[in-house]
């Protein structure tokens, strides 16, 4: 809309405009979402190759993961080096819950992410008051502190060898999770609602506090915003949809490995964050699929995939300085206006 | 949890000698790393996630020069100023590149190179654990301190560090260069307001940290297994230090280097499977009670 | 009513706010000058929240507000806009009116709606058009002019409706005719709006054509308060800050 246009625009007829164009765009997510789950989920009908919904059972795992990463980085500026502290925690949590307690699924689902809502409470409650180099490296310690937790605490973790034996996956209302397209079919779907959930965050009144804070905490405080309070809340949230990237990564593999929690996931969360650019909601999930293929071609002709990996990222970091997407992006606003508005 | 043999011990000589010396050991070495992290974080305000690289390079320079000449002396050298001559590159060729730009493009260019200096190592190493030896100098019956064993080299090891430590505080507070830097710490624009060739700065700084992160691989080279990644558990535990004893404060950085190397040397008997734990809690209480930690200035 | 009483606060040893008290009836335009490091700023931020004094009261219709936090302290009815415009740089103009009413109105943590809420509307559309910013509301606040950002951050102050508003330098880098402009501006929402205004200003002109009273901060204490012909008359202000006339030009 140019400034013209706006001038016209009487007042009165603002008003509706307002409500219905953000009624309008929640229906519109939900139909986006549907389709993409209806497309996800007629693929094994087309396609009987197996490799292929590995792929996108991974892609769903490590999407939550770094979308709900996405939450902390582009939308409220908190740079957190140990994201995926919360993706073991996930993991590891689903994973013992099934192989000791034998509850159902939907119930070791929800009380792991019970659990993982209070260790980033206490967790976030120390860090989200430190200044961003600082929040970046002690949440990489906190970390560090889990995985060597994990390490040490052989009784329980299974040390090294991570948790071995499979985990039970009895079937619930008819699913049955042993069955590949039914694993498949639960992943997309925690995929399409965990994506819908965040951009539901992302673009409710709380999602524009984030952006207020991360333009300008000070001001933001100044204008009647509980900065900490903010903070700690959508670092739970974002805990919690990592946390359900771990649980599709334990089902998918049938197991969690001390790897799940170590420190190289939230590297590469924030690579894929930067990858795929933080300035739009799926940039962090075309992130997430550039990634994974880019891995799995390298490991498949070297392996040392960590040289080429971090020429990559060198690359995107020094060579381009932003994303795929926020490349995308400024190229379609130029094409539109070119006058740094926006809609 | 074994409090009885941790109680034990400090109700014995010998253990405590014992405990303590080799806790100065981890400190020292944390120290000789950390006080480059601190440096660089101090003028450049840039925390260098790939410093624990520098300690991976010092310790396997120092093996493959001791192979190859049986020179301790030598071993030593090369491993400080091999990695002084790589710090020096990796600042002007990459990190100079990103200082304007926001903290994730500089972690994620530290990042990158976490990831290649590894696998770097990896291919000129290889990926098994590789042991240096005790130079055939130091191989010697042990001292014994009230009643407690200490080995030679242990002696050597924490002289070396307090010597490296000691010239570097005077050469701060004395030398001229020193003061450039303290200056440029303190306000990056007056040092270039002065004509002061601030690239040279950096990149020195940058040789310096990186030659301390090395001489500390060198000199643990002996008593600790190499491997590719070794540089990342130390750089974690050098970071706890900084932020124990404050960003940017050298005082703060010996401090708090001393307080993990004891803790973590007690805190293995008295907590064997918490020791880690132990640091991490440690950090958060200091954190919490004093959030620019114990030396820090600035409020975090 | 703001009432301050006795507020002292000291970095280190100097004393940069020394018992001041002071009182602002509502409806009120104040006018507070002083030479550079007279206080005026830490004044401002022992007010807001943004410093802790170390004593003294800030009572706001008689409810102590000192030593409260900046959200605690806004909620109760202290707005404040910064010398360099403090605004949020990837917002559009109208973003920033309609989440700050959000704040406002307490539904800045609410989740199951769809930003921006119907009810924050009015409030929004107010406060833009009160500011002449209605026809700029597309434009993301990075790409204001430089006055037009000092406006978004009046604005900002505004649409939360508070009793007292607090302007640190509204006029700090304009030219000449903007400053005018701007302290027209002030002036015009001071009367419309009916709610006790506090500025600091530098130029001496403006503040002695508009505030009907001023005060002069020296060394963190008052030096002086009245009207602008008492503070022209006034010996210590002469003495201290004003000096002769080239002086008194000098400062402006």
């Amino acid at each position: 809309m140019t400034e013209l246009q706006a001038e016209r625009t009487p007042e009165t007829l603002s008003a509706p405009r307002i409500e219905t164009r953000s009624f309008r765009s929640r229906y519109l997510d939900v139909l986006i979402a549907l389709v993409a789950f209806a497309v996800l989920a007629a693929l094994p009908l087309f396609f009987g190759s197996k490799a292929l919904l590995d792929f996108v059972i991974r892609c769903s795992a490590f999407g939550l993961f770094a979308t709900s990463l996405n939450l902390l980085v582009g939308y409220t500026g908190m740079i957190s080096f140990g994201h995926g502290m919360f993706f073991g925690l996930g993991a590891y949590g689903f994973g013992l819950l099934m192989q000791r307690t034998g509850v159902p699924i939907p119930v070791a689902f929800v009380a792991t992410l019970l659990i993982t809502a209070v260790v980033a409470a206490i967790i976030g409650a120390i860090c989200v008051r430190l200044k961003e180099i600082y929040f970046a490296f002690v949440t990489l310690a906190f970390q560090m502190l889990i995985h060597s937790t994990i390490l040490t605490w052989t009784s329980l973790t299974g040390g090294d060898q991570g948790l071995r034996g499979g985990i039970p996956r009895p079937a619930f209302l008819g699913i049955d999770l042993a069955n590949h397209v039914h694993l498949y079919i639960t992943s997309c779907a925690l995929l399409v609602l965990g994506l819908l959930l965040m951009r539901q965050i992302a673009q409710s009144p709380f999602g524009y506090t984030l952006r207020m804070i991360r333009d300008n905490a000070r001001r933001a405080s100044f204008i009647g915003i509980d900065v900490w309070r903010a903070k700690l809340t959508v670092f739970v949230l974002a805990a919690l949809f990592a946390s359900t990237g771990g649980m599709v990564m334990a089902m998918f593999v049938s197991g969690a490995y001390p790897e799940f929690a170590y420190w190289t996931i939230s590297g590469e969360g924030i690579f894929i964050n930067m990858l795929g650019g933080v300035t739009t909601f799926l940039g962090p999930m075309v992130g997430t699929v550039l990634l994974l293929n880019l891995n799995d071609t390298v490991t498949r002709f070297t392996e040392y995939h960590g040289i080429v990996l971090g020429v990559v990222i060198l690359f995107f970091a020094i060579g381009l300085r932003k994303g795929l997407m926020d490349y995308v992006l400024e190229w379609y606003t130029q094409r539109r206006d070119g006058s740094g508005e926006r809609g | 949890m074994d409090i009885d043999a941790l109680a034990g011990c400090l109700a014995s000589p010998a253990c405590l000698v014992t405990q303590t010396t080799s806790g100065l050991i981890i400190g020292m070495l944390l120290f000789l790393v950390a006080v480059g992290l601190t440096l660089i974080f101090g003028v450049l305000k840039v925390v260098n996630f790939s410093h624990g690289a520098f300690y991976m390079f010092g310790a396997y320079f120092a093996m493959t020069a001791y192979q190859f000449s049986d020179s301790f002396a030598l071993a030593m050298l090369c491993g400080a100023a091999g990695t002084a001559i790589l710090g020096l590159i990796f600042e002007r060729v990459f990190m100079s590149r990103v200082y304007g730009a926001d903290v994730l493009m500089q972690l994620l260019v530290c990042y990158a190179f976490v990831l290649i200096f590894d696998d770097v190592v990896r291919m000129i190493w290889g990926p098994e654990f590789k042991s240096m030896g005790m130079p055939s100098a130091f191989q010697v019956p042990p001292l014994f301190i009230a009643g407690g064993v200490v080995p030679p080299y242990y002696l050597l090891l924490i002289g070396v560090a307090l010597v490296a430590a000691m010239v570097l505080g005077l050469g701060l507070a004395r030398t001229r260069i020193g003061k450039v830097i303290r200056a440029a710490a303190h306000n990056p624009g007056m040092v270039s307001a002065l004509g002061i060739n601030t690239g040279l700065i950096y990149g020195g700084v940058f040789a310096l940290g990186g030659m301390l992160a090395g001489l500390a691989g060198a000199l643990a080279a002996p008593v600790r297994s190499l491997t590719p990644g070794m540089g990342f558990s130390v750089l974690i535990e050098s970071f706890i230090v900084t932020v124990i004893g404050g960003m940017g404060s050298i005082l703060g950085a010996l401090v708090g280097a001393l307080l993990i190397g004891l803790i973590r040397s007690f805190g293995s008997l008295g907590f064997p499977l918490f020791t880690e734990g132990l640091m991490y809690l440690f950090m958060v209480i200091v954190l919490v009670s004093r959030p620019s930690g114990l030396f820090g200035k600035e409020v975090a | 009513m703001l009432d301050i009483r006795g507020l002292s606060k000291s970095f280190g040893g100097v004393k940069a706010t020394d018992n001041v008290s002071l009182d602002f009836a509502d409806g009120s335009l104040t006018a507070v000058i002083g030479p550079n490091g007279a206080g005026k700023s830490t004044f401002f931020n022992l007010i807001t929240g943004a410093l802790r004094p170390d004593s003294g009261e800030v009572l706001l219709d008689g409810i102590d507000l000192a030593g409260k936090s900046p959200p605690e302290i806004v909620r109760h009815g202290i707005g404040r806009a910064f010398q360099v415009a403090s605004i949020f740089p990837s917002l559009t103009v109208q973003e920033t009116m309609l989440a700050a009413v959000c704040a406002d109105q307490r539904r800045s943590t609410v989740l199951h709606r769809r930003f921006p809420l119907a009810e924050t509307r009015d409030r929004a559309e107010h406060a833009m058009e009160l500011l002449g910013l209605a026809n700029k509301r597309h434009r993301t606040a990075a790409t204001l002019s430089h006055g037009d950002q000092k406006l978004l951050d009046i604005a900002l102050a505004l649409v939360l409706d508070p009793k007292v508003l607090l302007l640190d330098e509204p006029t700090a880098g304009m030219g000449t005719e903007e400053r005018w402009r701007m302290i027209d501006k002030v002036r015009e929402l001071w009367e419309t709006q009916k709610i006790t205004v506090v500025f600091i200003e530098h130029d001496m002109d403006i503040v002695f054509k508009i505030a009907p009273r001023i005060v002069v901060l020296c060394y963190g204490r008052i030096l002086a308060t009245g009207t602008p012909d008492a503070i022209r008359r006034d010996e210590a202000v002469i003495d201290a800050y004003l000096g002769t006339e080239e002086h008194a030009e000098a400062v402006t």
